[in-house]
């Protein structure tokens, strides 16, 4: 949340900006570039473990089969949650954006909140599958579903712990509305989160029961 | 730094949250409550709909790439375009080389029906009956299509389901040998083994011979009529089945063995990777087929037994193509049914058994039970056999 003062003059001959560090033309923030950078990779590394999902899907030889332990009420909830945390997202953004720091913090905790609960329910699904044998060990759809959807909550986990930390540094040095792109970097790993799991939602759990 | 016209209202963040919602809320409802006039496919296709509409909202209106820099979208569009890329890669390097087993499986069939006289050099031999044609139809997998869309659906939570008790136990391999479609074959396919069983039993007892008849009317008494049909088969096709299972129990007569169990036994758990003809998939999964008569003559006859018992892992060479891959051992089969697999995949995959070949019996597979070997050992005593 360090909120970098950069000396920056504008090039009329290209429409960059000079900083003190040299010239950009970009005209656009390094860190949210960087952020959408990594966020295309991601999509490769997601691609590419739905794929494999999907390219042994049906093929295990031993049960549980994804219809015997996949529920989809319960998911749905889940999604839901996750759904209304990228929407508290953008709230606290535009809090932030606007110098409302209490509603910026309480909505911030407010998405943190949500992905820990998403995370609960999925410790809850795991904790079930196993417990009726489905293991990461037992057959193909338990190695690439619990590979997937881990990662996935990894990916959440991490999102939480920044949020936090953000909030944190909030109460440990002055911040205004010139902070907003750090807070607005999360929040695009956030709802990349949230609509990767959108489709690991259709594509692992609503499909399995057409 | 940021545009701020891209910032969007409150209004509108509440409005997109709202679609959201409700959109989760008519995907779940599609799923649980089907309709009957909504066919599988366009249900499919609405949902694949709905939750790229999902994915478009948010990124455009949560992640505001709507409106933003187009360096962003253009960034992030290419890493998505590579991820679908990634995404039809990986799935068509599975579906492709089925494509090409089937039509393997066709020139088969082909010639199985005498029309491929052209493609009499690629050297299947394999006559094609039904449960083998069934098996290549369903591609080795577990439950057909069919079945799959008949399981019921788990509205409550009363479906359990036992947890292995340990990481080897019999039940963790476990495989439904129910998929080929093939109801008749169950019920032979028990009564063969209640046969097979008590042939076991009576091979432990010390008066083999009067263990036998015991052995043989318990198998009767199992299923008189079943027993009958599972029992006779081409060596013995007039005997009762009293008889093949007093034959199984006896060391000496060891040639005769049980050719419909031993070919419903591989297809039931070997097939799904070494495939149905035992040529298994190149690269992949090694061929049975003629290779296990070479590593039988090439001293390997004990093995063949240890690597069914305790499974396979390692780098090795099979006419000419290398395999790294990892076999699990199948030590909870029960002795009569290795050698009968075993026996099925010499005699009647590939070319045939060797001239000098003697099927195994139910005592060659017991003698190696206590082994205990790892599957990395099973490799170690291969690596000392003179295979190329």
């Amino acid at each position: 949340m360090s909120a970098h003062a950069a000396v920056t003059t504008h090039d009329a001959a290209t429409g960059g900006i000079v900083t003190e560090s040299g010239f950009r033309s970009t005209r656009l923030p390094d860190v949210k570039l960087l952020m959408w950078v990594f966020l295309a990779s991601d999509c490769m590394f997601f691609g590419s473990l739905i794929g494999t999902y999907l390219a042994y899907h049906n093929r295990s030889l031993t049960g549980p089969f994804p219809v015997d332990v996949l529920d989809i009420p319960l998911t749905t909830v889940s999604t839901f949650v996750l759904l209304m945390s990228s929407f508290l997202m953008v709230l606290a953004l535009h809090a932030l954006r606007n110098d409302d720091i209490p509603k910026f913090r309480l909505w911030t905790l407010g998405v943190a909140v949500f992905g820990s609960i998403f995370l609960g329910f999925q410790v809850y699904e795991f904790v079930h599958f196993v417990n009726a044998g489905l293991s990461i060990h037992q057959n193909l759809f338990g190695t690439t579903f619990f590979i997937l959807t881990g990662t996935h909550g990894i990916h959440v986990t991490v999102g939480v712990l920044w949020l936090l930390s953000i909030l944190v540094a909030s109460y440990r040095r002055p911040t205004s509305s010139k902070d907003a792109v750090y807070l607005e970097i999360a929040g695009l790993y956030w709802h990349f989160v949230d609509i990767v799991w959108i489709v690991i939602f259709t594509v692992v759990y609503l499909v399995e029961f057409v | 730094m940021s545009k701020e016209h891209s910032h969007g209202s409150v209004g509108n963040y509440i409005l997109v949250a709202l679609i959201l919602g409700v959109i989760t809320y008519v995907e779940f409802a599609i799923v649980e409550y089907p309709q009957a006039w909504l066919g599988s496919t366009w249900t499919l296709v609405i949902l694949v709909v709905l939750s790229i509409v999902k994915f478009v909202m948010v990124v455009m209106f949560f992640m505001h790439l709507k409106g933003d820099d187009r360096l962003y979208t253009g960034f992030f569009s290419s890493g998505m375009l590579i991820a679908v890329l990634t995404f039809i890669a990986t799935i068509a390097m599975f579906i492709l080389p089925r494509a090409m087993n089937y039509s393997n499986a066709e020139m088969v069939r082909a010639q199985a029906a005498g029309e491929g006289a052209a493609h009499a050099e690629a050297g299947h031999s394999a006559e094609l009956d039904p449960a083998v044609a069934d098996l290549i139809a369903t591609d080795g997998r577990s439950r057909t299509a069919a079945e799959a869309a008949d399981t019921p659906r788990p509205a409550d939570r009363s479906l359990t389901i036992e947890a292995p008790t340990a990481p080897n136990d019999a039940s963790t391999y476990q495989v439904d040998t129910s998929t080929p479609a093939q109801p008749d074959a169950i019920d032979t396919q028990a009564a063969a083994e209640d046969a097979a069983e008590a042939a076991a039993a009576a091979e432990e007892a010390s008066a083999p011979d009067e263990a036998a008849v015991d052995a043989a009317a318990e198998a009767e008494d199992v299923d008189g009529a079943d027993a009958t049909a599972a029992a006779t088969d081409e060596p013995s096709a007039d005997e009762p089945s009293a008889d093949t299972a007093a034959e199984a129990a006896d060391d000496t007569a060891s040639v005769a063995w049980d050719e419909a169990q031993g070919q419903q036994v591989f297809n039931a758990n070997c097939s799904a990777c070494h495939q149905a003809n035992g040529m298994g998939i190149p690269g992949a999964f090694p061929p049975l087929a003629n290779h296990l008569s070479e590593v039988h003559e090439a001293g390997g006859r004990e093995l063949l037994v240890q690597t069914v018992l305790f499974g396979l892992q390692g780098q090795i060479q099979v006419e000419g193509m290398t395999y790294n891959g990892f076999m699990p051992g199948w030590a909870q089969l029960d002795d009569s049914t290795i050698a009968n697999a075993l026996n099925h995949v010499i005699v009647n995959l590939g070319d045939g058994a060797p001239d000098d070949f003697t099927p195994y019996a139910p005592g060659d597979i017991a003698a190696h039970r206590a082994d205990g070997l790892t599957p990395a050992a099973v490799h170690d005593i291969r690596a000392g056999l003179a295979l190329d």
